[in-house]
């Protein structure tokens, strides 16, 4: 016992000076911005410099609930939210076949297609749904081929459809590793048990090993919700004319270089998405999940 | 993954409707980037046509020509090799952080995962501000500061998973037999890892390659490939991208695969 505690003690120095450099990175480029936008949120937007000077006041907020950007917020949050959902139902049965219904080998190379999509360009697959759901593309043309419609089908492309679409193709793995991670740590004796006493698949996936899975089920909501609140790309290549979102409304309002406001948007965004995390540490143990990683 | 074999039965149907569901998720990811593939060697116009009536690679020799995606295919390779030089090293240094903590290990991976949910817009325009304050001009290296951000969170889990090799033991036994704790690092865990390394390498450099988002605010007079490439896709867009955005898929497809599989095999007994 007090070897294993000198072995902490001897190990408990390098942990601070192995983790400097991430965490001044992470500080000085990650939070450091965030909490100077943030302060500078209340500052007034200068027109004479372009800029901002140090006078407090609210009116950015202000702004924030005028002009038609209310429902920006509510229609990103109900898109990243049906996204996320749709991630959810998709990702369960494939994370329960790599995690507890495959042999090694193959839960390896399931798993590794799911990873692959992280490194591919998230801009050119969603470029890549262009093709296939045009007026000319393949979707459309299986359609009027087959009879289905006479003439092609316009909502398939530049709609929410869409979009909704090309989230889901996105950010699928993000809802699959946390899954995957949890199911894979049940323990296998708990579902023996079940199944010794009679219950079948079902029963034993419903009363077993749903309960169990659920911080995994809900981190992978989670992480395709926060990932698709922030993103553009899907709703700039496959949206409607004129569709917006949160950040396509950041880039807007810094085109012309209303610092305060573009940095109260931000600065909102930010304060919901740490909550969440947050809360979800706190309710699920998010963090708990990844303790044992690389272990 | 060290699941010994079949945990859960569930019989035909249900192995069925799991397998035919998980097709349906694997499918909307990989079929539009092949059929993409397919129609970047349709040499017509109209590339969406099905089925293109005949395959070239004009629009790849094409892209040769094409010197502003080229250009910008330059500055992707700078920021991404920097973005990589640094996340790498980082991230390695912070998994064995990660493996020597007593407590408060949930809360490190998690802050380090935080990183990784803040919108890429909010990430590069807060950065950017910063920039503007400090008088640092936008270039290669502001890029790179930024997708330092994104590549991190990657880097570190992978060198965590390629640590999982390395038994505390074995370390504890290089330090009995009086090695430094530096020189039990370079004799007995960075060989064991190396490979990890590369992949930790490989990967940030894909994932700066690859963002868009970030990049909006930091550039300097030269676009990224993504940016330029997301201006091409918005306006009538010549073919060439097409072509481009095929090498760009095959590449990096081909880096991970390669990758994946032999991080599989070193770890496979």
């Amino acid at each position: 016992m007090s070897r294993r505690s000198a072995l902490a003690d001897r190990l408990r120095r390098p942990a601070i000076l192995l983790s400097a450099p991430a965490l001044i990175v992470l500080i000085g480029a990650g939070l450091i911005p965030l909490v100077l936008i943030a302060f500078w949120s209340f500052w007034s937007f200068d027109p004479a410099t372009y800029w901002i000077k140090p006078e407090f006041t609210f009116d950015s907020y202000r702004a924030l609930l005028g002009t038609g950007r209310l429902p920006v917020f509510v229609r990103t949050t109900g898109l990243a939210a049906l996204a996320a959902a749709l991630c959810t139902v998709l990702a369960f049965p494939a994370s329960a076949i790599i995690g507890m219904m495959s042999g090694p080998r193959r839960a390896t190379v399931l798993l590794a297609l799911f990873t692959i999509p992280f490194f591919t360009s998230a801009l050119i697959r969603a470029f890549a749904w262009r093709l296939v759901l045009g007026r000319t593309g393949i979707v459309n043309h299986a359609l009027v081929g087959l009879g289905i419609v006479d003439q092609p089908v316009e909502w398939l492309l530049f709609s929410d459809f869409a979009v909704t679409i090309g989230m889901v193709a996105a950010y699928l793995p993000f809802a699959v590793v946390p899954m995957v991670l949890v199911l894979a740590r049940i323990e296998p004796s708990v579902i023996r048990a079940s199944q010794d006493l009679g219950a079948g698949f079902w029963t034993t996936l419903r009363r077993i090993v749903l309960p169990l899975a659920m911080p995994g089920v809900f981190a992978g909501f989670l992480f395709v919700f926060v990932v698709a609140l922030g993103t553009s790309t899907e709703i700039q290549l496959l949206g409607g004319a004129g569709e917006s979102s949160i950040s396509i409304m950041i880039n807007d309002i810094m085109r012309v270089v209303n610092f305060p406001l573009a940095f109260a948007v931000a600065t909102t965004v930010v304060v919901v998405l740490a909550a969440i995390v947050i809360l979800a540490d706190r309710i699920l143990g998010l963090s708990r999940m990844f303790e044992d990683l690389g272990a | 993954m060290n699941r010994e074999a079949v945990v859960l039965d569930g019989g035909a149907a249900a192995r069925t409707l799991f397998m035919g569901l998980m097709a349906l998720g694997l499918a909307l990811i990989y079929a539009p980037a092949l059929y993409l593939l397919l129609a970047s060697l349709n040499p017509g116009m109209q590339l969406g046509l099905v089925p293109p009536s005949e395959f070239s690679l004009t629009w790849y020799r094409s892209l040769l020509g094409d010197n502003r995606l080229l250009s910008a295919l330059m500055e992707s390779v700078i920021v991404g090799l920097a973005t990589a030089a640094i996340a790498t090293p980082i991230g390695l240094s912070s998994a064995l952080a990660f493996r020597a903590m007593s407590a408060g290990r949930g809360t490190f991976f998690l802050f380090i995962l935080f990183a990784m949910f803040i919108p890429g817009t909010i990430q590069g325009l807060g950065l950017s501000v910063i920039f503007k304050v400090v008088a640092l001009k936008p270039s290669w290296l502001t890029v790179a500061i930024g997708h330092l951000l994104w590549a991190l969170p990657f880097a570190f889990t992978v060198s965590l998973v390629s640590l999982a090799v390395v038994r505390p033991n074995m370390i504890a036994a290089a330090r009995d037999l009086g090695a430094s704790g530096w020189r039990a690092f370079r004799d007995v865990t960075f060989p064991l890892v190396r490979g990890g390394v590369v992949s930790s390498f490989v990967f940030s450099f894909l994932l700066s390659f690859n963002e868009y988002a970030r990049a909006y605010f930091l550039v300097g007079r030269q676009n990224t490939l993504p940016l330029a490439m997301f201006g091409a896709m918005n306006s009538g867009a010549s073919p060439t991208i097409y072509a481009l955005s095929g090498t760009i898929l095959v590449i990096s497809f081909a880096l991970v695969a390669i990758l994946l599989f032999i991080g599989w095999r070193r770890s496979a007994p």
